[in-house]
């Protein structure tokens, strides 16, 4: 018994110890020849690979694939630049789109990088990606060795946005193991992956474009408590931290702050509640659209930020705030006197302990977030707090995401999105082919859905943004406090790093959801002073 | 003159202590379980003070309360749990011994399949399977805690079976089930109840255990095993008070058990109760 208990002391000694330690010693930065040292949480670490097929870069966390390269690239504006491709065009019923590329590009291995590779490299993509959205290609067909045609089911006017997250891959050197050893024509050779651990990148001396000043690029995979000991000891260059570490000063290194559009908002189911299949859609307490205004205006964005966040993070009223797509229509002013009337005409009045009633039902409902995730559970209890003072009765829950997504059709779910795509739109809010509700949460709106779709079916990119910010709202309806409000968008939290003093990171683009790889998009610019 | 408190006194008020700090516990933890939810983030991540004995965390509960529920959850978990494990050990044991070779063939089989399995392991296997909660940990804990009280308890009915009091009962023409209700199980209640009591330890540890590693209650729920694993994160901050006090607060609750448990040991077993 005695040994026993040693032996389990023992064993939770082990345990904390190896909650600090640092994987592969040995990687202290040397800041004389262009090196770096970037922690990344966990999760970002590509389970199958560096392939885009199976979610590198083109995955549920978009960002530039370093190892390959895109046909195009988006700006630090999000607009759409040209990388591999030297111009585009797409037909007019938008089915077919014409791309033209670089005939100087060569893969790692000395093979050229042709038409034949970028067709072979969606066509792969269509098959067998899981994590990103290929259905609307038909066929992509390779011209001649300059021109690749991609042949679309449907309108997809926004398919630049998909162009710019998938790497090509060289077909000659393709086979199941690529992820393992991926060869491709971007700024960085992957030398080598010890998994679990790190990855480490070269930078490509044939590179086609300008030559990267990081010559190599260490990515350390650990958890926030890791890369703030790492950090701590001064052997990461880069640390990515939580607004809960903010307040932490380290010597040698000062705190970086990126705007993102990485949301966090909740769903309120929109229509009364119904069972299908032993799931139930909808909620009758958030089927009523003036519970749903009520709700959105009884939120105090910015004290809910300096609470949760530390004031490092930015107000968000939609899914899309800062893209060249966002209605600033969405804009409401907490406002917690309008809030209570319009709860008040919904019939909800205030019982004796201050929550509010309607035919002996209380009002409420259970916001549920994903568990062990801190910031959210934080999220939820604060919205919890602040409905209070509007009369709702708001339980906090934690689920796992086995049955999260279920669950979410008729309780709202404290969610995180944003990615550099209009589509992330579509997915919130159009509705599906059978149900005729939008995927997540219970919702539909024809006027939106036809907005959306006639966005897709534009043949001019950014003229079609304008149809986007329609059906956020159009003057009479839309998503936002005026029309349906179906999701409360509360923060975009900023993504927050130690930099080691003396490396100058470059510009960041705002980032998408996802506190991983974006951060290095621009490696290739980084510079130690 | 003094006179020295001999073994029977302080076993004795080794377990009144035990029993009274315990029920304290449970109670205060039900009394505290809507003021250990609240979250009030003008509070967050304060040290221990008066206001705040076991200060507060990232969200501003305060710890002090959310100790007591989670300890009183876990106690009353444990007790549950070991409660229906207790009485499956009972009657899994009694049957073994009194209802003929196969049905002992088969609960000895079963006592060795479970106990064959790392008790941790099935814990999470069956919580899991069972959709975490409170249902998963109760089910997991008494499915897997039961097997060395049967064991024990066959053994002695088994023993009993060959004692001459019984075998005059048999002759008498008492049934069997007659004689396992008279005289057995009179016979077994101390160890039964010892077995019990020193089964919660087991019970509390491995609810926190499962928790803290995420099979168990969910992370909104003021359990000890939550605290414990959101403290690992803050402890590089120096936020020492999120483990230290309900690791305190956790360690004195079994070993509390454990002291009752033994306590009453003595007092019930014939072979101490004098010394």
């Amino acid at each position: 018994m005695k040994m026993k208990k040693i032996t389990s002391l023992l064993c939770a000694f082990a345990m904390a110890a190896s909650l600090f330690a640092v994987p592969a010693a040995g990687v202290m930065a040397d800041a004389s020849n262009g090196e770096v040292v970037v922690t990344m949480p966990t999760t970002s670490e590509p389970a199958s690979g560096f392939d885009s097929a199976f979610g590198w870069g083109a995955g549920e966390h978009v960002h530039e694939p370093l190892i390959q390269s895109t046909l195009v690239r988006t700006t630090k504006d999000l607009k759409i630049e040209n990388d591999l491709a030297t111009e585009y065009t797409s037909s007019e019923d938008g089915l077919t789109w014409t791309v033209k590329i670089r005939d100087d590009v060569k893969f790692t291995d000395g093979e050229p990088l042709t038409a034949q590779d970028v067709a072979f490299t969606y066509n792969n993509c269509r098959d067998l990606s899981t994590v990103n959205d290929f259905t609307m290609l038909k066929e992509a067909v390779a011209v001649d060795e300059t021109t690749v045609e991609f042949h679309m089911n449907e309108a997809y006017s926004i398919w630049p946005y998909t162009m710019a997250i998938v790497g090509i891959v060289p077909e000659h050197a393709y086979d199941e193991n690529y992820g393992q050893n991926p060869i491709g024509s971007g700024r960085y050779i992957m030398k080598q992956w010890d998994k679990g651990q790190q990855v480490i990148f070269e930078a490509n001396p044939d590179y086609y474009g300008e030559a990267p000043k990081v010559q190599k690029l260490t990515v350390l995979f650990m958890e926030e408590d890791s890369a703030l000991a790492a950090a701590m000891a001064g052997q990461v260059d880069v640390a990515h931290t939580a607004a809960s570490y903010s307040d932490q000063e380290l010597d040698g290194y000062s705190l970086m702050r990126v705007e993102t559009v990485d949301n966090r908002g909740f769903n309120l189911p929109a229509t009364v509640s119904e069972e299908k299949d032993g799931i139930t859609y909808g909620n009758d307490f958030t089927a009523d659209v003036n519970v749903r205004r009520a709700i959105n205006l009884a939120i105090d964005r910015e004290e809910m930020i300096n609470n949760v966040l530390n004031g490092y993070g930015t107000i968000a009223y939609s899914v899309c705030d800062k893209m060249p797509w966002y209605n600033d229509e969405a804009v409401s002013e907490y406002n917690l006197d309008e809030a209570k009337k319009l709860m008040d005409e919904a019939g909800w009045v205030e019982g004796k302990d201050g929550i509010r009633e309607k035919d002996g039902v209380k009002a409420g409902f259970t916001l549920m977030f994903s568990n062990g995730d801190s910031v959210r559970q934080a999220l939820a209890e604060d919205t919890a707090n602040q409905l209070k003072e509007l009369g709702l009765e708001v339980k906090t829950e934690g689920v796992g995401w086995d049955t999260a997504y279920d669950r979410a059709q008729s309780e709202p779910l404290m969610w995180g999105w944003g990615a550099h795509t209009p589509m992330e739109l579509y997915n919130i809010y159009h509705s599906m082919g059978e149900s005729g509700l939008a995927q997540y949460s219970p919702y539909a709106n024809e006027t939106v859905d036809n907005y959306m779709d006639e966005a897709l079916k534009s043949d001019d990119l950014e003229a079609s943004y304008d149809l986007w910010k329609k059906a956020q709202w159009d003057g009479t309806t839309g998503i936002t406090q005026e029309g349906d409000i179906p999701w409360i968008w509360l923060c975009n939290i900023d993504h927050l790093y130690f930099v080691r003093d003396g490396l100058k990171v470059a510009d960041q683009k705002i980032h998408p959801h996802g506190h991983g790889w974006s951060i290095v998009n621009n490696i290739d610019e980084w510079e130690w002073e | 003159m003094k006179t020295k408190m001999n073994q029977r006194k302080k076993a004795k008020i080794l377990l009144a202590v035990a029993v009274f700090f315990l029920a304290a516990v449970a109670v205060a933890g039900i009394i505290c379980h809507d003021a250990a939810m609240v979250t009030d983030f003008s509070r967050k991540n304060l040290p221990p003070s008066l206001a705040y004995p076991f200060g507060t965390d990232w969200l501003g509960r305060n710890m002090f309360y959310r100790t007591l529920t989670g300890l009183s959850m876990s106690i009353l978990i444990g007790v549950c749990a070991a409660g229906v494990s207790v009485v499956m050990a009972l009657i899994l044991g009694l049957a073994a011994a009194t209802l003929g070779k196969k049905a002992d063939s088969v609960i000895t089989f079963l006592i060795d399949l479970v106990m064959g399995i790392p008790h941790i392991l099935l814990l999470l296997l069956i919580s899991f399977a069972l959709g975490k909660g409170l249902r998963g940990v109760i089910v997991g804990v008494a499915l897997t805690h039961w097997t060395s009280l049967a064991r024990l308890i066959r053994g002695e009915v088994l023993q009993l079976k060959q004692s001459e009091y019984i075998q005059i009962a048999r002759k008498l023409g008492h049934s069997n089930l007659e004689i396992a209700r008279k005289h057995m199980l009179v016979h077994l209640l101390p160890q039964f109840l010892v077995g019990l009591v020193l089964m919660f330890p087991h019970a509390i540890l491995h609810e926190s255990s499962i928790t803290f590693l995420g099979f168990g209650l969910s992370t909104e729920q003021p359990a000890i095993g939550v605290i414990l694993s959101e403290s690992m994160k803050y402890l590089i901050m120096g936020k020492w008070w999120l483990a230290l006090f309900p690791g305190i607060m956790l360690v004195l609750t079994v070993v509390l058990f454990d002291l009752g448990g033994t306590s009453l040991r003595k007092i019930l077993d014939p072979n101490s109760v004098h010394k």
